[in-house]
């Protein structure tokens, strides 16, 4: 167990910078999720901390050792890989105790590490199989046993779940954080699905284009995102991002946007950011679930503001029900409660939870405050 | 109503399939009647030959043209049959295919997965040496064999021949390893093999497919190779194939056509049987099970 420190990693392929400056840190035992949309650099982040890409610049530290030169043998990791990339020729067991037997172990030692790898995991009966005979799960549980067996300081996770179907990826979701629970053990996680990033990470890095836009933990990336990719990557429905224009209106700052009968208002917090925009245009951002009916809203909030909207389109989701409602120019989405009493085609009353809203400067994407 | 569609369908496809089956009979007797002449006049006295008939089934049937030309027919000066010949060409053809097929497999395992800056270059030129035609590299051949105290050996004739199967066998495993899971090759690392553990422990034992394919090839190539064997052999090394010209050009007085033949199924035969053997090994799915669900 270790923690993980990157600095100032730079990637390049030839003139193609891929990494371009990568500051992390993540604590002993910490749960690092790196996030973002394909292309944007991080398996190749996760590449670099395995040893499997060399560094172009920038350093890479597992506790207090810097392991940039080091082989990836050497670095005291075990990596699960998003093809599992299990043995084809080899038993369940040897798939396991491949990386021992390398490394010179006894046999009887080995044997005892797979007996408890295989009892974690619930896979003794697999023991003697061959991958090819093995189900998704299966293969999955057997990718992650040849990695537990090492007990290494880092685990890497590269996109693991994502060859699973629905349901098998959500139980094997838990099931990892289980075991980041049991073990303790410092993990570096890719993925491009968020709500993996959400429900598994003490710490989020979410990336774009080789660049961490922001690193926090997942309550700061969900609800105080800096930019508007972030707002927007993170959260399923995305976050409602409307254009509007700052006004002033009975002394305090208001936001206009295109409503259904002429312009709709809401108060903005009182900050100099939004005060310096004054007759801007800005963009309002408000997630879904801060957008709802007057019954199912937060009641703790004490910036609630009810505005009739006019629903478009309802769509009943079982666990909650969806509007989608014109506003700004756009489509808005709303969450519902599951049986609020809602029709399409009609004018509703519906609550903004202003505390919950966010601002962007349409331009640049930054966060205004 | 549909029993009496079903019927017209019926009957017609059993019309197609009756002229399917005639053409490819057709065909089939087509390319057997060589093999069939060369069997039933391999198994005739000579006169029976020479009485005019090719395609008649021999009324004395006999092996003496076998026994001939397997032990002592007149090959060149010498009447020794073509045994020693058929010894020279195992002794050429097994090493020269292992050897070229073992560097093959080295070639493609670092062309795909150890890529150097270059390697498609280094690729592109052990390509070229599938197209460069044998009778150019005559002459720089034999002065290098020369030169390396190998000219007129066996060992002479098994290095001309893995290197001009380098190309071939490469390619072959190149291709073959550039659709193996580099995945396999970045855990092994993970788990620490080196180079050569990786290559024997993850990768060799998936190669069955493609190492019978460059086999087959190989052994075929080098085994009916005649211009490398007519140039470069000596006298105690030339190969069947060279044999069997020789065979068929020193007649004493008449032409022996029965063990002529005898002696063309025997050099065939090798090659025949590599193919029996090895042809039906067809390995599929090796690969199924190391990558996703």
């Amino acid at each position: 167990m270790a923690r993980l420190k990157i600095e100032n990693l730079y990637k390049a392929y030839g003139a193609t910078e891929v990494l371009k400056g990568i500051d992390l840190e993540i604590e002993d035992g910490g749960f690092l999720v790196l996030v973002g949309p394909s292309g944007c650099g991080k398996s190749t982040l996760l590449n670099c901390i395995a040893g499997l890409e060399d560094v172009t610049s920038g350093d890479v530290v597992i506790g207090e050792r810097s392991v940039t030169e080091l082989h990836p043998s050497k670095r005291d990791i075990a990596m699960v890989f998003q093809s599992y990339a299990l043995y084809p020729n080899m038993t369940v067991e040897k798939n396991i105790s491949f990386g021992m037997e390398i490394r010179g172990v006894g046999k009887s030692e080995r044997r005892a590490a797979i007996e408890g790898v295989a009892d974690m995991l619930q896979i003794r009966e697999l023991l003697k199989r061959k991958p090819s005979q093995l189900s998704g799960g299966q293969r999955q549980r057997v990718a992650m046993g040849r990695a537990l067996v090492r007990d290494p300081q880092v685990f890497l996770f590269d996109e693991p779940l994502s060859n699973l179907d629905a349901k098998l990826r959500v139980d094997m979701r838990t099931e990892i954080k289980r075991l980041h629970k049991r073990m303790g053990t410092t993990i570096v996680y890719v993925t491009h699905d968020q709500i993996e990033a959400l429900t598994l990470a003490t710490r989020i890095a979410v990336m774009k284009d080789g660049i961490v836009q922001q690193f926090g933990t997942p309550d700061q990336i969900y609800n105080d995102p800096v930019n508007m990719f972030v707002a927007d990557f993170m959260g399923s429905p995305a976050m409602n991002l409307l254009p509007g224009t700052v006004v002033a209106e009975n002394g305090g700052l208001m936001v206009s946007l295109d409503g259904h009968e002429g312009e709709m208002l809401l108060p903005l917090p009182d900050s100099d950011a939004l005060r310096g925009r004054m007759g801007q245009k800005i963009i309002f951002g408000i997630r879904p679930e801060a957008f709802t009916d007057p019954e199912g809203a937060d009641r703790t909030s004490t910036q609630l503001e009810k505005r009739d909207c006019f629903v478009e389109v309802v769509e009943p989701a079982g666990s909650d029900t969806f509007a989608v409602v014109k506003l700004g120019g756009k489509s808005a989405v709303a969450r519902l409660r599951a049986d609020a009493r809602i029709s399409p085609e009609t004018v509703t009353s519906l609550a903004f939870n202003m505390g919950k809203a966010v601002f962007f400067d349409p331009d640049s994407g930054e966060r205004l405050k | 109503m549909s029993g009496a569609a079903q019927d017209i369908a019926m009957k017609g496809s059993r019309a197609t399939r009756i002229i399917i089956y005639t053409v490819l009979i057709l065909f089939m007797i087509f390319y057997l009647l060589p093999l069939y002449v060369m069997l039933t006049n391999s198994l005739k006295p000579l006169d029976e030959i020479r009485g005019g008939d090719m395609l008649a089934l021999p009324k004395n049937w006999t092996i003496e043209p076998w026994r001939a030309a397997w032990s002592y027919a007149q090959i060149g000066v010498e009447p020794t049959g073509l045994r020693p010949y058929f010894i020279n060409s195992i002794f050429m053809v097994v090493p020269a295919v292992l050897i070229s097929t073992a560097l093959g497999a080295l070639n493609g395992y670092v062309l795909t997965k150890w890529s150097f800056r270059g390697s498609g270059l280094v690729f592109g030129l052990l390509l070229l040496a599938c197209f460069i035609p044998f009778q150019i590299v005559l002459i720089p051949m034999a002065r290098i064999l020369g030169m390396l105290g190998l000219a007129g050996t066996t060992s002479g004739l098994v290095l001309v021949h893995t290197i001009y199967g380098l190309g071939f066998t490469t390619l072959f495993f190149r291709n073959y390893y550039a659709a193996f899971p580099t995945e396999l090759v970045r855990a092994a690392q993970i788990d620490g093999a080196g180079f050569f553990q990786i290559f024997w422990r993850i990768l060799a034992p998936s190669s069955a497919p493609i190492a019978v394919v460059t086999i087959i090839w190989q052994f075929t190539n080098v085994w009916n190779d005649f211009l490398f064997g007519v140039s470069f052999a000596d006298f105690d090394s030339i190969p069947m194939t060279v044999a069997l010209n020789n065979l068929v050009n020193s007649s004493t007085g008449v032409k022996e056509y029965n063990v002529h033949f005898a002696g063309a199924i025997l050099a065939a035969l090798p090659t025949l049987i590599v193919y029996i053997v090895s042809g039906r090994y067809f390995v599929r799915g090796l690969m199924a099970g190391a990558v996703k669900g």
